[in-house]
């Protein structure tokens, strides 16, 4: 049962919390908003307004990296896969032949950043990933034709040099366009299933091709 | 990835210059056709009118008929379009206020101020795919958006516009309004219905519920004026009450004041506004009763919403807030710059133009603080809604109801009390104004941050 | 066996009945009716003559919807209309109150409260639900005894013709009939109503027991 001082009281809450909130939005009326008004209205580009520690896209610098796959098998959604060849030419020295992110994939946790020895895998504050081709967000640090020899880390060394966080992947992104088309040595897309056969009277459709293929 | 930015093909200059011309002569020519033409519909107006241009006797020229029924027709199509454009305009101006409200900027890239977002937005609506669910009720699914609009368009014929500004000023308006108000949930109960979709459904059956219980105390809270006024008739509602604030019905009368206040959150529930937006809670039921509709039917729906705002506010200003009139500017003010002659004289149009404004700006205040308690409070529950109606809002209204009489009785021995009240309460609510403009200020202080108007 | 003779019996005495009454009736009332009417007075046809058969043909078909669909919401919009055109037939009356009251008290109250109750019944699976006329020949039957009656009460009865003033509203004097001549019967009905109201409560609320 509900007292009548309960009844009275609740008409007074309704009115205090009725003063408090039109209060509160009315002040804000008066204020500056803090709206960043992404992409174009912006000071400076807004990977450079994000804080340092911003965990965007990854980044390997090839000159530091030991190819010791702590980073492979840190990634909790396998988005990076590595393959280590021996140089034909110098038995002892081993290669990267193949260094793919997937930042499709990739959940930005920086799983793979911690257990790197030298460094050479970091985030970077790159966000911008919207592409016609999804598998343009691949990214190959290391190229099958040109692969980069695994770093030697000097005894008792604790700083390695590293190119400028960031810069490397901006190179790549800048390289590509948004809709470039999808890379082609991966194996297409499994075809669209074989339609039913029709009448004679209208032509069998051409099989779709494609178009990222192309 | 690169993406280069594009020029603008305008420069700002031209664009505030565009969106300011398109802002202030849309409305600014409704408004004038609605002041040309609720004037001149007018039996005795248009006999005048062809008597002077047509230089024919009306009584028998043979087009009289055609010609006054084409006004009435001509006025209508002006009222509709009206109710379209200021609908548009005025989710243009919530989504300006909300984000504000929120410290965000809002709409801003249609345009200055992101203007021209509302005909992009409805543009945008007619050109989506008409989609009717399979398993619809094919028939009423179609029907539904048009009971909403007919409820929503009749109510113009009882709204004021100006002293002389009404399309027909009913001997039973206000009556009229809060029974045409009707449609619109015969409409959204079919709706609901006919999507086949338990979403809908549940949205219609709440929407019903809803508008069913606070007719209730809405309609007892509109008793209140109408025994003050004596009348049920909008214009004379507002002839009844005084041009200056402490005349208005709000103050004259206590009750009247705890009246408005149950007024207005009736006619939030429904019009189905947040914190009453349970029919359309989009956390809970997806779209509610639109859920299923798409494209130019959903645009009716939207339009209706939005659209009710301006009658909300019409109707409010008209019962408590003394409607459009002018201090100063009596009847017999009117009646003499009407002039003898059968034309009314350019100094009553003037006039007219004036009241009129005055009612606008009334009615845009209240659809601001419609706007402005939609974007405070959150939306409450069910249970929480029925019982604000029955527990509180109908005992209150019965209440203030009961006060008026009693009130009247008082106020007719003793004409000083309303003068008296009305100055009391008056002084009340500035007094309240400038508390919470102080509490306001502390508010910004409090957050670090300072008045700052700039980027609006 | 016997049921079935029994039933058929039934039918067959119910509609000699029915028709005799037709024919009784056609004798005593339509046929002095139709001779008493003033022959062949043709008048002009105006905007609110048009107007008025319209909404007559909309109450009419209104009402000819509710007892003829098979979905019961086809019904409900049935009802609508016919209630939506008994409205604008009393604004051709001049009674501008009851207008509005019926457009308030029936469409807002009654039809919402309708629909609600359908909605709310058990029986509702889908949007295709039917209501099955029952009893159509007893409605045939009725239909067929009843029609010559109103008519004849329609075309004998002296029909006085008044004009109406333009300007005469009825909500003062509404009001002050119900407050004054009427008062007893109107303060019943709401009485009656409140007992109503308690009754309702009574029925729906639900005991809790306090634990």
């Amino acid at each position: 049962m509900m007292t009548f001082t309960e009844y009275a009281g609740s008409f007074q809450k309704t009115a205090v919390s009725f003063w408090h909130g039109l209060s509160i939005t009315m002040s804000h009326l008066f204020r500056r908003p803090m709206t960043v008004q992404y992409p174009d209205r912006t000071p400076l580009p807004v990977r450079d307004m994000l804080p340092p520690r911003y965990r965007g896209f990854l980044e390997v610098d090839t000159a530091i990296c030991t190819g010791c796959q702590a980073c492979e098998r840190a990634c909790p959604i396998a988005c990076i896969q590595i393959t280590l060849e021996k140089d034909p030419a110098n038995p002892k020295q081993r290669l990267v032949t193949q260094f793919d992110i997937d930042e499709a994939k990739c959940m930005f946790c920086g799983l793979c950043v911690e257990p790197c020895p030298t460094g050479s895998i970091q985030h970077t504050r790159e966000f911008e990933g919207s592409v016609a081709n999804i598998r343009n967000l691949v990214f190959r640090w290391s190229d099958p034709v040109k692969p980069f020899p695994v770093y030697r880390v000097e005894k008792g060394a604790e700083y390695f040099a590293r190119a400028p966080l960031g810069s490397l992947v901006r190179a790549r992104l800048e390289a590509a366009r948004w809709n470039a088309a999808a890379v082609e040595y991966l194996p297409p897309e499994p075809p669209a299933p074989a339609v039913a056969p029709v009448p004679a009277a209208a032509p069998a459709p051409p099989t779709p091709t494609n178009p990222e293929t192309k | 990835m690169a993406t280069t930015p594009k020029r603008p093909p305008l420069s700002p200059r031209a664009v505030v210059l565009i969106t300011l011309i398109v802002g202030v002569a849309l409305p600014g020519a409704l408004f004038a056709l609605i002041l040309v033409l609720s004037a001149a519909t007018k039996p005795l107006v248009v006999e005048a009118l062809i008597r002077k241009f047509a230089e024919v006797d009306p009584a028998t020229w043979p087009y009289t008929t055609l010609v006054s029924w084409g006004s009435v027709v001509v006025l209508a199509l002006i009222l509709l379009t009206f109710g379209a454009v200021i609908s548009g305009m005025t989710v243009w101006w919530e989504m300006r206020v909300s984000a504000r409200m929120q410290s965000r900027i809002g709409y801003n890239r249609a345009g200055a101020a992101g203007f021209f977002q509302w005909i992009a937005d409805a543009v945008k609506l007619l050109f989506k795919e008409d989609l009717i669910p399979a398993e619809a009720d094919r028939m009423l699914f179609r029907v539904a958006p048009y009971f909403v609009m007919t409820g929503f368009a009749l109510t113009f014929v009882a709204l004021p516009f100006g002293e002389s500004l009404i399309a027909a000023d009913l001997n039973v308006g206000i009556f009229y309004l809060v029974s045409v108000t009707a449609l619109v949930v015969v409409g959204i109960l079919l709706a609901g219905w006919s999507s086949n979709s338990k979403w809908a459904l549940f949205g219609g059956m709440r929407s019903a519920a809803q508008v069913v219980s606070y007719e209730i105390p809405a309609g007892l809270a509109t008793m209140v004026p109408i025994l003050m006024a004596g009348t049920l008739s909008m214009q004379g509602i507002v002839r009844a009450q005084g041009a200056w604030p402490w005349q208005w019905f709000v103050f004259t009368n206590p009750a009247a004041t705890v009246a408005f206040a149950v007024f207005f959150i009736a006619q939030l529930a429904e019009g189905n506004r947040t914190p009453f937006d349970l029919p359309e809670a989009e956390s809970e039921l997806v779209a509610g009763y639109l859920s299923e509709y798409s494209g130019f039917r959903f645009a009716i729906y939207f339009l209706v919403e939005f659209g009710n705002l301006w009658v909300m506010g019409a109707i409010a200003a008209t019962l408590f807030l003394g409607g459009w009139q002018i201090p100063g500017v009596g009847p017999e003010v009117y009646a003499a710059a009407k002039g003898a002659g059968a034309l009314p004289a350019p100094g009553w149009w003037g006039l007219q133009a004036l009241s009129m404004v005055v009612m606008v700006v009334k009615t845009l205040v209240v659809l601001n603080l419609i706007v402005w308690v939609r974007w405070t409070l959150p939306r409450i529950r069910i249970d929480q809604m029925m019982t604000l109606c029955w527990k509180y809002l109908v005992p209150v209204a019965f209440v203030t109801f009961v006060f008026t009489l009693l009130w009247q009785v008082l106020v007719a021995r003793q004409p000083a009390l309303s003068t008296i009240s009305g100055w009391v309460m008056f002084a009340g609510f500035v007094v309240v104004t400038l508390l919470f403009a102080r509490q306001t200020r502390a508010n910004i202080a409090a957050a670090g941050d300072h008045v700052d108007m700039t980027n609006w | 066996m016997t049921q079935t003779t029994g039933k058929i019996l039934g039918w067959i005495l119910g509609t000699a009945l029915a028709t005799g009454f037709v024919v009784v009736m056609g004798q005593l009332a339509i046929v002095p009716a139709m001779k008493a009417m003033p022959p062949g007075e043709t008048t002009a046809t105006g905007l609110a003559e048009v107007l008025f058969y319209v909404i007559a043909g909309l109450t009419i078909a209104g009402a000819a919807g509710v007892a003829l669909s098979r979905n019961i919401l086809y019904s409900a919009i049935g009802l609508l209309a016919a209630l939506l055109g008994a409205g604008a037939l009393y604004v051709f009356l001049a009674a501008d109150f009851l207008a509005v009251a019926q457009l308030l008290v029936y469409i807002g109250g009654v039809l919402v409260l309708v629909l609600f109750a359908v909605m709310l019944t058990n029986r509702i699976t889908e949007i295709t639900v039917s209501n099955a006329s029952l009893g159509l020949w007893g409605g045939a039957m009725l239909f067929v005894a009843v029609a010559p009656v109103l008519l004849a009460v329609a075309l004998v009865t002296p029909w006085e013709t008044i004009t109406p003033a333009a300007a005469a509203y009825t909500t003062e004097t509404i009001g002050d009939g119900l407050l004054t001549r009427w008062l007893l019967p109107f303060e019943i009905a709401s009485m009656v109503l409140l007992a109503t109201l308690v009754g309702a409560v009574v029925i729906a609320r639900k005991e809790i027991k306090a634990d």
